[in-house]
């Protein structure tokens, strides 16, 4: 009975430690790594995508009608396999990264101190924005034939389209950031002394900067719907033409491959204007 | 120890504020409205003057006309005998809602005076040390407005402009929107730096309470069009403390107040106002609250 006491006593600091050591040698900062990754909400996101996988494949099996020519899963895998190692998928990624680049920063050199203007003199916004408004219900595709004439090149025309995306987006944000700044923040601001310039690049700014930033996220998801478009009827090369010649070629894994690596570049690109917008307002982090 | 506090956050340099005559009136399509009309009243030299009246009665316009922000279409303002004609440094308001600038952090907000009058880093960091020690945000410095409570946000928007030393301190009833207990630990520490510092404020408040507890003098305006009705010297002694709100003197002042307000109050009620719907309610309240403590 003392053996079996003293056993009793041995073993059980020890299965405690045991069992406490693999956290306890985790560090802090580790531990809280692994419960952000290994927990409740990721494995419920993780299920639904296996869920999806498994309801894809189920379709394809049965050959549900008009589903027929669905590639298996395992075959856009292979595809996707095939191209990440091949140098042309990873030169039309950089062909539309390119496009979507220079027609949205484009739109924002243009567009920001355009609403800007707008937002700050009543009589430029009474000449600009009856024509602003004309213009801007046109949705960015119906440019495409219009923007193919009038372009000396086909990737001027792409740049041009990309920039009419995001552009009046980017406008009537900013537009409406400057005139949401309260009158207040103004007034407080000249009583202690500042001059027209100290309010526009201390105030008006950086008052606005919000909704410069949600223009830009939104131009951003709009500028990829318009650059696939665009690819698929004018252009040569870049992910939205893939896709298409994919289809033309009667490659439907591919089809599939080009569709999730055009959704992948979108987040990415939202992802980082996200970046660039919590890197300018630091004032907005959640504390 | 006060008296070198007091040299540093003022030159003792205070102002008088003078309106004569001053009507506003706003004409929009072919809507004509008498805001005030034939407002005459003097904010005394380094007194605390309280400006009490219902909602809508043009508080806010008229305390915009002396900081400058708009025009009166007849009469005028002075300061010091001089006709304001815009915004200065010599005349700075706290704004009902917090006016600090949400993208700068305290530091930055407090100094921003200083900053667009280019004055030299190292003075405008002394200065911004003794005030922002005097309102205990020292610590809370590098903060943003969002990341600081009710009461503190208060207090950075008062250090914001006492650094730049103003002639007169114009209060657009600050202490509004604030939870009860930050009210009061506000009104103290308000009043506390006024009786240490004796600089000539403007205070405008719809609570009664507030303003006899704070005032010197107590300018009661009528409703629609506003205009000054009654002028009650409130004479209790300073240091305030809150006993006083119990003491006889007060509640003498404050039935007398409270009848005059009410009159108006109800002036604007009958007038269908939503605004002096919801005071008439509040003043029933508080008259009712005042037969209770006797």
């Amino acid at each position: 009975m003392g053996e079996n006491g003293k056993g009793g006593l041995d073993t059980l600091p020890e299965s405690v430690s045991s069992q406490h050591r693999p956290v306890a040698k985790m560090g802090y900062l580790q531990l809280k790594l692994f419960k952000r990754v290994f927990n409740l909400r990721t494995a419920r996101g993780f299920l639904s995508v296996l869920i999806f996988l498994a309801l894809w494949q189920l379709v394809v099996y049965v050959k549900v009608p008009y589903l027929q020519y669905l590639p298996y899963p395992r075959q856009v895998a292979a595809s996707g396999m095939t191209a990440v190692a091949s140098w042309q998928y990873w030169a039309d990624w950089g062909l539309s990264l390119e496009r979507i680049f220079v027609g949205f920063i484009a739109a924002q050199i243009i567009g920001i101190p355009l609403g800007l203007a707008m937002g700050i003199s009543k009589v430029f916004k009474g000449f600009s924005f009856p024509l602003f408004e004309i213009l801007r219900p046109i949705p960015p595709i119906a440019w495409i034939p219009l923007a193919i004439l009038f372009w000396p090149t086909r990737e001027l025309s792409i740049y041009f389209l990309v920039f009419i995306g995001a552009f009046f987006i980017i406008v009537i944000n900013v537009l409406q950031g400057v005139s949401n700044i309260s009158v207040s923040l103004k007034w407080a601001a000249s009583s202690l002394g500042a001059k027209p310039k100290d309010i526009f690049w201390r105030i008006l700014l950086p008052g606005s900067l919000p909704s410069i930033i949600t223009g830009m996220t939104v131009g951003m998801g709009v500028t990829w719907n318009v650059l696939i478009a665009a690819e698929m009827i004018a252009g040569q090369g870049g992910l939205g033409r893939a896709t298409w010649e994919a289809y033309t070629n009667g490659n439907i894994p591919l089809i599939v491959v080009g569709m999730v690596s055009i959704g992948l570049a979108g987040y990415l690109s939202s992802t980082l204007v996200r970046w660039f917008g919590e890197k300018a307002m630091p004032w907005n982090r959640e504390v | 120890m006060t008296g070198n506090g007091q040299g540093r956050l003022s030159s003792g340099n205070f102002g008088e504020v003078r309106l004569d005559g001053v009507t506003k009136i706003y004409e929009k399509d072919d809507k004509r409205q008498t805001v005030l009309e034939d407002v005459n009243f003097l904010v005394e030299r380094g007194k605390l003057t309280v400006l009490m009246g219902p909602t809508g009665c043009g508080k806010t316009v008229l305390i915009n006309l002396i900081a400058g922000y708009e025009h009166p279409t007849a009469g005028s303002v002075y300061l010091d005998g001089a006709p304001v004609t815009g915004p200065g440094r010599d005349r700075l308001m706290v704004f009902q809602e917090t006016a600090l600038f949400p993208w700068m952090t305290v530091y930055s907000n407090v100094t921003f005076g200083c900053r667009v009058q280019g004055m030299a880093d190292e003075v405008i960091k002394d200065k911004a040390e003794v005030i922002l020690n005097k309102v205990g945000l020292f610590e809370f410095r590098d903060k943003y407005p969002t990341q600081l409570s009710g009461g503190m946000q208060r207090r950075a928007e008062l250090a914001r402009a006492m650094i730049n030393d103003p002639k007169i301190l114009i209060m657009d009833e600050p202490f509004r929107g604030l939870d009860a207990m930050t009210r009061e630990l506000m009104q103290e520490f308000y009043v506390g730096l006024f009786e240490e510092i004796g600089r000539t404020n403007l205070f405008i408040t719809h609570e009664i309470d507030e303003a006899i507890f704070l005032a010197d003098k107590l300018f009661i305006m009528t409703y629609q069009p506003g205009r000054i009705k009654a002028e009650i010297e409130v004479d209790l002694p300073r240091p305030r403390e809150f006993h006083m709100l119990a003491s006889s003197r007060f509640m003498e002042i404050r039935n007398q107040a409270l009848d005059l307000l009410y009159e108006e109050a109800s002036k604007a009620f009958a007038s269908g106002s939503k605004a002096a719907f919801d005071l008439v309610g509040a003043l029933m309240a508080s008259k009712d609250k005042c037969k209770r403590c006797e």
